[in-house]
């Protein structure tokens, strides 16, 4: 391969991750044909849409510099208190997903407002927002799930629309497509990533710091929250446990893709096949009976393989922002 | 030519320092105003002011003959005062033209970004300042010296009727800055009161119509034209005369052999062909305007930086330092930092703890435990020897003031028995009482047989304590001065140096 060629591959986000993905469901479909049945690709893309959705929710905290450690305890209260209305309340399904969405929002808006306002990093602030929706959720469910899903929702998370493509998947190109958009296109989009790249030039151009980070964190709380009921279709059941088990993939699925940590560098592509990625190596896990120690360790060693990737990356790029062109 | 913005009788206070005294300034329309004064002169300060990051405790500042008070700088921008900060306040992966707009994207959170038109209207800003780039450029892809121009074209598109510019050719070639006077020059002709900051002084001449000059928080002149001033003039307002060179008691004659010697050192930031020796018991300062690279050198010898050729010598030895550690423990070399908050002291933890943070690893156990009481007792008669007046070990060293707070930074060198000392502007920022202290303990300390360098820009501070003067410009060295304590004569010694350069 020219080097060249290899240099701009590595340039780009997703490029990287899409041939692993490629790689990888070449290699497990020649020694297992049974991956790629019909069934088992609706399984995986199953998997893929909510793991996308909660990968988004972290992405753009990521974008802003931040880190949102209450995602998946935001998911999971969303999720029971979504079967709970209709449930315990008799609230119509529509009306329980709008407001599952208004609880995230709001949540995540909440969680925004305390660090903006105080100058108390996210870390801190969402570490004990993760405490209080979990406990909300706990003291709502008595930790014993609510079995009353509706029909329509169950159908909605294990049918296809069409061949293996699951329903689960619309939802998450919905919210792939809207956040890509939002960071191109969309003010909001480049404030938050204005400030991840460089908070103190955003704040010296006049830039709404406060509000911005509200707007970031009501956008993660949105995609939590369907993200929550998106498993509670799958899952068919309104279990307390929901999000427990989020946090290392969330934060996973976006540095494989590219994104900074450090702030104002995301791909929404890259995070899909770092999804993607995740998806297939817990898959193969259950093909071919492997210890799920493996798998953990597997997933670990590519979290650093990207990381250091990435680190790379940010090194030459500030090398060539001080050598200028 | 009328007056825009008028500083009347402004004065700040930090905790133990008087940052600024009385002080006035007017920029006037079609002006480019000089502010000059040296480090710690109150210059930043001003202009933190004047955009709103800090509010004056008493005094006001006037836009067009009325009082205003800005709450950020974002409230000074909707006013037309704009600056352009020394650092750069861009963001690197966005373009030109959506960093020139960036605080105007759109109406709403929500709006869609017309990049076509946002390109555009960059675009007329960049041929204003004549400026060959494609608003689409990405500005990691930039020179350091057109993403300069770039903030100066931001800061005229929000329709700046004063520009504030902090040493904006501190990073530029001469012909780069010679297309920043050239745009300076048509700003001015359209009308924008202009303040230039710079420690340039041929710079100064070449392109300022009138002068501020700050010492110490005073103003020595107030917005008076510059023409009729000579260079000497101007150099002799902002370093003063020598208002107190005391008279030290000799000290013993300094040993021969240099504890610290560079023979024709280079480092990886630039520095070229350095010769410079320093022997136990010898005061030897480091003169230089602002970038003249004496704190580089300095943290180059600590290993902080690569060294590119030449050698360092320690005791006749050649050594090589390969880190901090390195030259602490193992060249008992010690560096007290010009940036006392950022990279001295850590504020948050007890003075016991920042005093002691060198001598940890000589005073761990085998299984490298340490206990508080061994530290208190090798660091406790030092904080006692220095006056460092705390209510006891265990205060957060953050709570107390400047000049105690250098008084630990210097303590933890002293408890650690360093034999080279580098200590780095020590006095910026504390009162003149702990100034004296510092500076009799300098001499103390030299006394005992350490080696000191002392970099200072406060030319009266380096007369005082400075056995000889070593002048550094541009990375390099440009002589060396011999120091009798006749303040005239060393003065000009030291500044004939440093233009050497210009004549030739």
């Amino acid at each position: 391969m020219d080097k060249r060629f290899g240099m701009q591959l590595l340039d780009n986000d997703w490029a990287g991750p899409a041939l692993i993905s490629l790689a990888a469901i070449l290699v497990i479909s020649a020694l297992q044909p049974s991956f790629l049945t019909p069934f088992n690709i609706l399984v995986l893309l199953s998997a893929i849409a909510v793991n996308m959705v909660i990968a988004l929710g972290q992405l753009v905290i990521v974008g802003v510099g931040q880190m949102n450690l209450a995602l998946g305890s935001l998911g999971g209260l969303v999720g029971v208190c979504f079967v709970g209305a209709i449930e315990v309340l008799g609230v119509p399904t529509p009306l329980a997903v709008l407001m599952g969405l208004s609880i995230g929002v709001l949540a995540g808006m909440a969680n925004g407002y305390v660090i903006a306002r105080t100058g108390i990093s996210a870390f801190i602030i969402t570490l004990a927002s993760l405490q209080i929706f979990k406990g909300i959720n706990l003291g709502i469910t008595k930790a014993q799930p609510f079995y009353g899903v509706p029909d329509v929702v169950k159908q909605f998370g294990n049918t296809a629309v069409i061949g293996p493509i699951p329903w689960l998947i619309a939802p998450m190109l919905i919210a792939a497509l809207g956040l890509w958009y939002l960071f191109r296109r969309l003010r909001i989009g480049r404030y938050i990533l204005s400030m991840g790249g460089n908070r103190q030039a955003a704040e010296l151009s006049g830039i709404d710091t406060v509000g911005t980070v509200i707007w970031a964190h009501a956008i993660s709380g949105l995609l939590a929250a369907a993200a929550g009921m998106m498993l509670v279709a799958r899952l068919q059941i309104g279990q307390p446990t929901i999000g427990d088990d989020w946090l290392i993939s969330s934060f996973a699925a976006p540095v494989i893709g590219g994104a900074a940590l450090s702030g104002g560098h995301v791909s929404v592509a890259g995070t899909f096949f770092g999804v993607v990625i995740i998806a297939i190596i817990t898959q193969a896990l259950v093909l071919f009976s492997i210890d799920p120690f493996v798998v953990q360790i597997v997933l670990g060693s590519l979290i650093l393989w990207a990381v250091g990737i990435n680190r790379f990356r940010e090194w030459r790029f500030a090398k060539m922002a001080t050598a200028g062109a | 030519m009328g007056s825009l913005l008028e500083i009347r009788h402004v004065s700040k206070s930090f905790p133990g320092v008087k940052a600024l005294d009385d002080v006035a300034m007017t920029l006037a329309t079609s002006c480019v105003h000089a502010l000059l004064g040296e480090n710690g002169a109150g210059k930043s300060t001003l202009i933190k002011i004047i955009t709103g990051l800090q509010h004056p405790d008493s005094g006001e500042v006037l836009l067009d003959g009325s009082p205003v008070r800005f709450n950020s700088p974002r409230e000074a921008a909707a006013r037309g005062i704009a600056v352009v900060h020394q650092e750069r306040n861009l963001v690197p992966r966005f373009s030109v033209g959506e960093n020139i707009m960036l605080d105007r994207l759109g109406a709403g959170s929500l709006s869609r970004i017309d990049f076509v038109a946002i390109h555009d209207e960059a675009a007329h800003w960049l041929r204003l300042l004549d400026l060959d780039i494609d608003p689409k450029t990405p500005v990691s892809r930039l020179s350091v010296a057109q993403m300069q121009l770039v903030e100066i074209g931001k800061a005229l598109s929000l329709k700046s009727r004063a520009l504030l510019l902090d040493e904006p050719t501190a990073s530029l070639t001469p012909a780069e800055s010679d297309a920043l006077f050239g745009i300076i020059r048509k700003l001015r002709a359209d009308g924008v009161a202009i303040l230039f900051v710079s420690h340039k002084l041929e710079e100064v001449f070449q392109i300022c119509d009138t002068v501020t000059v700050l010492r110490d928080g005073h103003n020595v002149c107030d917005s008076v034209p510059l023409a009729g001033l000579g260079r000497q003039d101007v150099v002799t307002m902002m370093i003063g005369r020598a208002e107190r060179i005391s008279s030290r008691a000799p000290r013993p004659k300094p040993a021969t052999t240099p504890y610290l010697e560079l023979r024709g050192f280079s480092s990886a930031l630039g520095h070229r062909e350095i010769d410079l020796a320093v022997r136990p018991g010898e005061i030897v300062g480091l003169y230089g305007l602002v970038g003249a690279g004496r704190s580089e050198l300095a943290k180059s010898v600590l290993g902080l930086y690569r060294q590119t050729g030449g050698e360092i010598k320690i005791a006749n030895t050649s050594v090589h330092i390969r880190s901090v550690a390195d030259a602490l423990h193992h060249h008992g070399i010690g560096y007290v930092s010009e940036d006392r908050k950022g990279e001295g002291l850590i504020l948050m933890h007890s003075v016991l703890d920042n005093a002691g943070i060198t001598v940890w690893r000589r005073l761990a156990g085998r299984l490298g435990l340490l206990r508080g009481r061994t530290v208190a007792r090798a660091v406790g008669p030092v904080i006692e020897r220095l006056e460092v007046k705390t209510p006891s070990l265990q205060q957060t060293i953050g709570n107390l003031s400047g000049g105690n707070q250098q008084k630990v930074s210097v303590a933890k060198w002293i408890a650690a028995g360093v034999k080279l000392l580098i200590v780095d502007e020590p006095s910026v920022g504390i009162d003149i009482k702990t100034k004296a202290y510092l500076h009799d303990l300098i001499h103390e300390l030299a006394t005992g047989g350490t080696a000191v360098i002392l970099i200072t820009s406060d030319m009266p501070e380096m007369i005082d304590v400075a056995d000889r003067i070593v002048v550094m410009d541009g990375y390099r060295i440009k002589g060396e001065v011999e120091n009798d304590r006749n303040y005239d004569r060393v003065s000009q010694a030291i500044m004939a140096h440093i233009h050497a350069r210009k004549a030739a």
